[in-house]
């Protein structure tokens, strides 16, 4: 059997990243919205286990100090080690606030922990896209099999539909959908109003596929003797012919989960995702949308890191998946 | 075989990021070049030369009287002149195409001598005529946007010619700024305008269509090109009337250039670049000022400190009848809760965070930088969150339910929105760190950043709770911005355009505001006017917090900048500006 490293890294990467998630709270040091007035644009505190007299300790950090403010310039404190406290307080990792803040992937603008925010915010991120891809493929597969399956008007009308949406401007609908929608909406109520747009506007192309095998497999001599055993439609669809797209869709699941992880970091970046100061991937890259971010403050691209990380994830372990071309080379094949 | 690709994609992926990161890293620790001899502060300015700015909007017509707009008046600045100036820097008012004035014993007429051999950049002699046409056609034309900063207690001044050289102004009523109230009115060219006006069409005249040749002005400058929305090139006003000490005939500079930058990112990456002289919308934000800095300190441009702006962001919530007639959430229209929110906000925290020390806390509409009228005596509640939440208890706020945060007396959350300018870092940060302070006290803030013509609109819908936001002004003296002091005045934020003062406060700052701007006596227009300050910090219909200190970038060639807070920082003085000449 030949061994598979990359799907291999890609699911390892993709459990790290959901558990990071799950455990946010205890992962965070911080609450997302605190804020630490000294620390505007803070770079990040790099661990060291060796300081400068060479000797090895636990992982501990140098504090920072303010040396301009207006110049966004810090310095470490050499002569102080801050040890990293674990498991200390509910969160996985801190420093005794007395020395300053544990500032891991540094500050932003308003002084907030980046690392806190990126590592709460991924709940959010990758909340809302698995809940959007999870309505787009249920939606897109009971569409695309009743198109299937019946054929005639139905296949035709929802075809069309389908087409319809693809083809729709969809930067141009969330903005429409948000000039009708309450001015000030809750943390939850964007949350749920993502998910529910973004799904809507990607369950065409699972439809589509799924359309296209289950017409395919609707005409197999098992489904006709399925058919002849006095099995129902429904039962036939849902037992004998659905299943043949699984494939399908569990590939469908992996091309449409980096792009609605994308599409909340648009949505947000551009003002429609989550409101302040609730942190989300794309709403944090809105302050690292400047050139010059690259420049002064690149720790403020951190998300876009996660975005990256969290994709390419997903794509090495959708290498590991079936293909469309293997699951239908893996049906029964009417002689 | 997916594998591979996957493989290179993968590298390629981690690649670009990782010469990303190393490409900023080393950037942001370039070695700085030693900074090259200053020769535009240590020479004299010369004739000759050109410049570029930027400039975020474009003018869409030539006519000032009845253009609002930023674009407007920097075209006015440029190519047109007023009979008299405030000078910026010394706040003092000047001789500009009128060389003197005199004032009757009552301080209802002024006499102005004007220039003699003045003439239009087309030729023509400017007389006593032109500027009975031109404030004929300010008051007189329907839609002229000058003509209400143009009146004394609602009415027009009265302007006679008794002869070509000679203008006199009746005002209605004693008025402290005097001939300031007309430093903003550009002398039009009759010979050009009056057959548009007698046509009933002086409003489309001068509009975005007509030939450059067509415009004349007794400006610096004469506008050479305009490109839409791309660049407007202005050549030296070969008639232009004034020299400078050592008898130079001016502008110094022989063409500026204009270009139009609607993006503030893409303006600083111009100006850092060297692609730009100056930036003539503003300052540098606080977030650039680092960027500037080090391209200063590699000798590619200087800052300039213009010192405390006039103009401070406000936050004020909507006091209109139909918002306090609103029963829903009486707290939000009360005193103690306004008075609250002041003692909650620990101003140097913005200052520290959004201004990165950049600025001073202010409790009041008038900054230091405004150093005839500031009064340090009017000062407002310290940081102070036992004395806020005591407030907040006092409008009927408090925590019935124990989860840290207030609500009324009806059990409801106390949640308040406050409207921002979306893509206002200042404004929209500032905002945010109001959110978290007020937080602190228990009162749960949605912050919704808006386009400025979506804010806008609500606020003259009165569908807001509370907006923050900022205006221009270029004037110092109060009495010239009766729009915001008057209750009856459009920028009367909270509750603007009363038809009488909905308040007793307001009745009194009217009065004060009245009083202040009919006395001639300068120390009794101080007290009075400190009067109306200190009864706007006790109510606090509209809370201030911060004000910048101004800094500007100017690229090496530029020479004899005289900057100012008030916008336009270096533009005020046009035609002393210079530019270091390439030996």
């Amino acid at each position: 059997m030949t061994r598979r490293p990359l799907p291999a890294l890609g699911v390892a990467l993709l459990g790290l990243v959901a558990l990071v998630a799950v455990a946010a709270p205890l992962v965070a040091p911080y609450d997302p919205g605190r804020q630490f007035g000294d620390f505007a644009s803070a770079p990040p505190m790099r661990p060291h286990v060796i300081d400068d007299a060479g000797a090895w300790h636990l992982p501990f950090v140098y504090p920072i100090r303010l040396v301009t403010r207006l110049e966004r310039r810090y310095d470490e404190d050499r002569a102080t080690r801050v040890t990293l406290r674990w498991g200390r307080g509910g969160t996985l990792v801190s420093a005794d606030e007395g020395t300053g803040p544990l500032l891991l992937l540094g500050a932003d603008s308003l002084g907030r922990d980046v690392f806190s925010r990126l590592v709460r915010g991924s709940r959010l991120s990758l909340g809302v896209s698995v809940l959007a891809t999870l309505c787009a493929l249920v939606v897109g597969a009971l569409v695309g099999a009743a198109a299937g399956f019946r054929g005639g008007t139905i296949d035709a009308l929802a075809m069309n539909v389908a087409d319809f949406v693809i083809v729709l401007p969809a930067i141009y609908v969330v903005l429409a959908l948000r000039a009708v929608m309450p001015l000030v909406l809750s943390t939850s109520e964007v949350f749920w109003t993502l998910a529910a747009v973004m799904g809507l506007a990607g369950w065409p192309y699972p439809a589509r596929g799924v359309r296209a095998v289950v017409a395919v497999e609707r005409r197999m001599e098992y489904a006709e003797a399925a058919r002849a055993l006095g099995a129902g439609p429904w039962r036939i669809l849902l037992r004998h012919v659905l299943p043949a797209a699984k494939g399908l869709l569990a590939v469908q699941a992996t091309l449409l989960l980096p792009s609605f992880i994308l599409a909340e970091a648009t949505l947000s970046y551009v003002g429609l995702g989550f409101p302040e100061p609730t942190p989300s991937w794309g709403a944090m890259l809105q302050e690292a949308g400047r050139i010059s971010s690259l420049v002064d403050a690149p720790w403020l691209l951190a998300p876009a890191a996660a975005i990256v990380i969290s994709v390419l994830a997903l794509h090495l372990t959708a290498g590991g998946r079936p293909t469309l071309e293997r699951t239908v080379q893996a049906a029964p094949v009417n002689n | 075989m997916a594998t591979p690709r996957r493989l290179l994609s993968a590298t390629f992926f981690v690649l670009l990021l990782a010469a990303a990161l190393v490409v900023g890293w080393r950037l942001a620790r370039r070695p700085i070049a030693p900074a090259q001899p200053d020769r535009a502060e240590s020479s004299a300015p010369t004739r000759g030369g050109e410049l570029s700015g930027s400039f975020r909007s474009d003018a869409v017509t030539y006519n000032r009287y009845v253009d609002r707009s930023a674009a407007g008046e920097l075209l006015a600045l440029l190519t047109q002149a007023p009979l008299v100036r405030v000078n910026r820097v010394t706040d003092r008012l000047e001789p500009w195409l009128a060389e003197s004035w005199t004032q009757s014993v009552d301080g209802l007429v002024y006499t102005l001598k004007l220039r003699n051999g003045l003439a239009f950049s087309d030729g023509v002699p400017f007389t006593s005529a032109d500027v009975l046409f031109s404030f004929g056609t300010l008051y007189d034309t329907k839609d002229s946007v000058l003509a209400d900063g143009a009146r004394v207690g609602g009415k027009p001044l009265v302007v006679e010619a008794p002869d070509p050289g000679t203008v006199v102004f009746r005002f209605p009523e004693q008025f402290a700024p005097g001939l300031r109230l007309i430093e903003g009115v550009p002398i039009l060219p009759r010979h050009k305008l009056e057959a548009a006006l007698n046509a009933g069409t002086f409003a489309d005249a001068w509009g975005a269509t007509t030939p450059l040749t067509e415009l004349a002005g007794l400006g610096p400058f004469v506008l050479s090109e305009h490109v839409a929305s791309q660049r407007m090139v202005f050549a030296r006003n070969p008639r232009y009337w004034r020299s400078d000490a050592a008898g130079i005939q001016l502008p110094y500079l022989d063409r500026l250039t204009v270009l139009i930058i609607q993006d503030q990112n893409t303006e600083a990456l111009r100006m850092e670049s060297g692609g730009i002289d100056l930036m003539v919308s503003g300052e540098i934000r606080p977030e650039d000022y680092v960027t500037f800095k080090r391209a200063a300190d590699r000798g590619q441009l200087r800052l300039l400190d213009a010192g405390v702006a006039l103009d401070v962001n406000l936050l004020w919530f909507d006091l209109s009848n139909s918002a306090v007639a609103d029963t829903r959430r009486p707290w939000l229209r009360q005193k103690a809760f306004r008075q609250a929110i002041s003692c909650a906000v620990d101003r140097q925290v913005i200052v520290n965070t959004v201004y990165l020390g950049a600025a001073v806390p202010v409790y009041g509409p008038i900054s230091p930088g405004n150093r005839t009228w500031y009064s340090p005596a009017v000062v407002g509640c310290q940081h102070d969150l036992a004395r806020a939440r005591t407030l907040l208890a006092s409008a009927g706020l408090s925590d019935r339910d124990g989860d840290g945060m207030l609500e009324d007396a009806t059990g409801a959350p106390a949640r308040f929105s406050i409207l921002t300018q979306r893509g206002h870092t200042i404004r929209e940060r500032t905002s945010s760190i109001l959110q978290e302070q007020l937080r602190q006290v228990g009162l749960t803030v949605d912050v919704v950043p808006l386009d400025q013509g979506a804010m806008a609109a609500r606020w003259q819908k009165h569908d807001y709770d509370s907006i923050y936001f900022g205006v221009q002004s270029t004037a110092t003296d109060p009495a010239l911005s009766p729009e915001f002091w008057y209750s009856s005045g459009p920028f009367h934020f909270w509750n603007p355009g009363q038809p009488q003062p909905a308040t007793d406060w307001e009745r009194r700052i009217d009065d004060l505001m009245r009083r202040q701007s009919n006395s001639l006596d300068p120390a009794e227009r101080q007290r009075l006017f400190t009067d109306a300050q200190a009864i706007l910090a006790d109510e606090l219909p509209a809370i201030y917090f911060a004000a910048s200190r101004v800094t500007l970038a100017v690229s090496r060639r530029v020479a004899n900048a005289q900057p100012v807070p008030q916008v336009p920082q270096l533009l005020w003085a046009a035609d002393t500006i210079a530019a270091v000449r390439d030996k």
